[in-house]
């Protein structure tokens, strides 16, 4: 660790302050209704910050809201033309700097699945590209894995600096900032003081410790083939997913899924077309407007949300489209478990005759 | 648990599958399983976080199920058999294509509860029940908490811990924590003023995600893939994400569960950011309770209240 700063626990919040005068700062921090609710929240002084714990949604929103207006039009009225009306439009945006504060490696890394679809073409995203550009990504080195984690066995871990400009390392009395991108060293230099020797060896050695910690079991990037040879075995597919209710839930806390449908909302003369979250494994997802439906149930939902994650991104893309962070396990309201589904890929037929 | 398994052994030949529940991917979360085979039936578990009302799976299940003259076995709770009675009543399920196991249920846990009175968070390696104790344990040691200490809302109001409509009974019954229906919880939002009420409901809905896990979880949601929350054509709610469409959702769904919700309670159970969205439909459920001495779903030859007309009634 050749470069790194302090920051006491005490110095948190006007760290914070200090960062926000110049962007919008999200942070995890706990509802003043539910304090164990975490979720990434603008930061503002009073705000209870909650470092400690995992959010429930992960930092996607900041990046990726789950509504956003693309344009603005109106409707005037005008007889001289055809259609008795003229259209304005006004697609005028400002963009912010963005520094996303104490979020988890995997929150991250999320956005390493956002970055090839959204920024790299054919088509590259406006909406998201310029927000992505000015964001700065400071991630919590995580001590605090449960029974739904699962980073390792999609090659990251609980130390991973991929997809962070910054990592947080829990010391004695705060935290040491170690700067991973020239981006991240410019955003820690006004805020943290340099670090002590004796701090850089105890934050290298808790570095260290948490890097060599696997969390999650075996490895869940090689399976595309597999998928494929499973793709048309119902019984496969039942046997896992006749529990699955076929909400919205698993997709909208996902820090990787990043599908969305675009709608006008109108009143009157005026209205905006809108951006907002879809989720894969509702119906409307792939309704036709014959009215066909060519993924008519949830089994055959689920089996795309697998293939899409483990079997056609990483075919397209290189890298599995899932960071591991073990949301869509956790708070699935019948516990179905995305892991246990994937590993069986490949396992005989017979388990599930 | 010995003799469920025990009483479903000898009776699987003539089913076609079980809907139990399972161990998930820890001991704390017990998950829905359907068991098609006697040897997944050594699968089976049932205790106090058996918190999944398995009668949403049954208009599915049976509407799939191959014509082959076996029923299908499925393990209810009390409040669960109440769901069963309702989707009964409307004609969802045929009562004798299933064979109901039973299970008098102590109430079950809230997770939150149970987390907080943990005093340790290291990962959950069994889990055991008995007398009115939870007994967990990890590698901190073992555990015991009293279940009283960290139940479920939805089961501190509960009047039908013993489930009816059953083909047999599991396991001794269990009175009642309420004899009398118990509406505490409604009455405390209702004695705030107007603005309070609307600031609290606001406040608490603007969290929604419109996961729609609610509508999924909730037995008596019979519209599945029909509705109007995601419908465009009519459009009903827009893709924003203000309170306003939030709000109206909830409402069409407490009004379409009117005189019809069972008071299961998976709609709050499920919802990820704890909007106590239950007490809309107990609102519901107390106004069918006082205008026409209604219960749904405890009487499966019982016609549901909005779905008839009778010129007699008063006071509507």
């Amino acid at each position: 660790m050749e470069q790194a700063f302090f920051l006491a626990d005490a110095e948190l919040q006007e760290a914070l302050a200090g960062l926000s005068a110049q962007a919008d700062v999200w942070v995890p921090a706990s509802d003043a209704r539910k304090p164990g609710l975490v979720r990434f929240r603008r930061f503002q002084p009073g705000l209870t910050v909650r470092l400690d714990a995992r959010s429930l949604v992960s930092a996607k929103e900041v990046l990726f809201p789950r509504s956003e207006t693309l344009l603005r039009f109106t409707k005037e009225k005008d007889l001289s033309v055809p259609a008795g009306h003229r259209i304005h439009l006004d697609d005028a945006r400002t963009v912010r700097p963005v520094v996303v504060f104490g979020c988890r490696p995997c929150d991250a890394r999320g956005f390493l699945t956002f970055d090839p679809v959204f920024t790299k073409g054919p088509y590259r995203d406006p909406y998201y590209s310029e927000r992505r550009e000015k964001t700065t990504f400071v991630s919590l080195v995580c001590r605090d894995a449960d029974a739904a984690c699962f980073c390792s066995a999609v090659g990251s871990g609980p130390a991973d600096p991929e997809g962070s400009d910054a990592q947080l390392i829990p010391v004695d009395g705060g935290y040491v900032l170690r700067p991973v991108t020239e981006r991240g060293a410019a955003l820690l230099e006004p805020i943290g003081r340099t670090a002590a020797p004796e701090q850089i060896r105890e934050a290298q050695d808790v570095l260290d410790q948490v890097g060599r910690e696997t969390v999650g079991e075996g490895s869940l990037t090689t399976l595309a083939e597999a998928f494929r040879a499973r793709f048309q075995d119902p019984a496969f597919w039942h046997a896992h997913i006749d529990k699955c209710l076929s909400c919205g839930l698993c997709t909208f806390v996902c820090p990787t899924c990043y599908c969305f449908t675009i709608t006008d909302e109108a009143r009157g003369l005026n209205g905006e077309r809108i951006r907002s979250w879809d989720a894969c494994m509702f119906p409307h997802f792939t309704l036709e407007a014959s009215g066909h439906n060519p993924r008519p149930s949830k089994v055959e939902r689920y089996r795309n949300r697998v293939g899409h994650k483990f079997s056609y991104f990483p075919a397209r893309y290189g890298q599995v489209a899932c960071c591991g962070c073990g949301r869509c396990v956790r708070h699935c309201p019948v516990s179905v478990d995305i892991r246990a589904v994937v590993r069986d890929l490949p396992a005989q037929e017979e388990a599930h005759a | 648990m010995d003799t469920l398994h025990a009483h479903l052994e000898a009776l699987f030949d003539d089913l076609e599958l079980v809907i139990g529940w399972e161990t998930g991917y820890e001991p704390l979360r017990p998950t829905p399983a359907f068991l098609r085979s006697r040897e997944d039936l050594s699968r089976l578990v049932w205790n106090p976080l058996c918190a999944p009302n398995l009668s949403v799976y049954l208009p599915g299940i049976l509407k799939d199920a191959k014509e082959t003259g076996k029923k299908i076995g499925v393990c209810l709770k009390g409040c669960d058999s109440r769901s069963l009675g309702a989707l009964v009543q409307e004609g969802f399920v045929e009562r004798e294509r299933l064979y109901v196991v039973g299970l008098p249920c102590p109430g079950t846990v809230d997770p939150e509860a149970l987390a907080e009175a943990r005093k340790s968070s290291a990962p959950v390696t069994h889990v055991s029940f008995r007398d009115g104790l939870l007994a967990i344990t990890s590698r901190d040691g073992t555990e015991e908490i009293e279940l009283e200490r960290v139940l479920a809302r939805r089961c501190r109001r509960c009047r039908h811990p013993n489930p009816l409509h059953a083909d047999v009974i599991l396991g001794d019954p269990v009175p009642p924590r309420r004899t009398e229906p118990s509406f505490s919880d409604v009455d405390a939002v209702e004695a705030m003023s107007l603005e309070e009420r609307r600031a609290y409901w606001e406040e608490e809905l603007s969290r929604c995600l419109r996961c729609y896990a609610c509508r999924n979880a909730c037995p008596l949601c019979v519209c599945r893939d029909r509705c109007l929350a995601e419908s465009r054509t009519p459009k009903w709610t827009t893709q924003r994400d203000g309170v306003r469409d939030k709000f109206l959702f909830h409402m069409i769904h407490a009004l379409h569960l009117a005189g019809r919700c069972t008071e299961c309670g998976e709609c709050e159970r499920v919802c990820p950011v704890g909007i106590p969205v239950a007490l809309f439909k107990e609102k519901m459920a107390r106004i069918a309770l006082e205008l026409w001495d209604y219960q749904a779903g405890t009487d499966p030859a019982a016609t549901p209240p909005l779905q008839t007309f009778d010129p007699s009634e008063t006071g509507i």
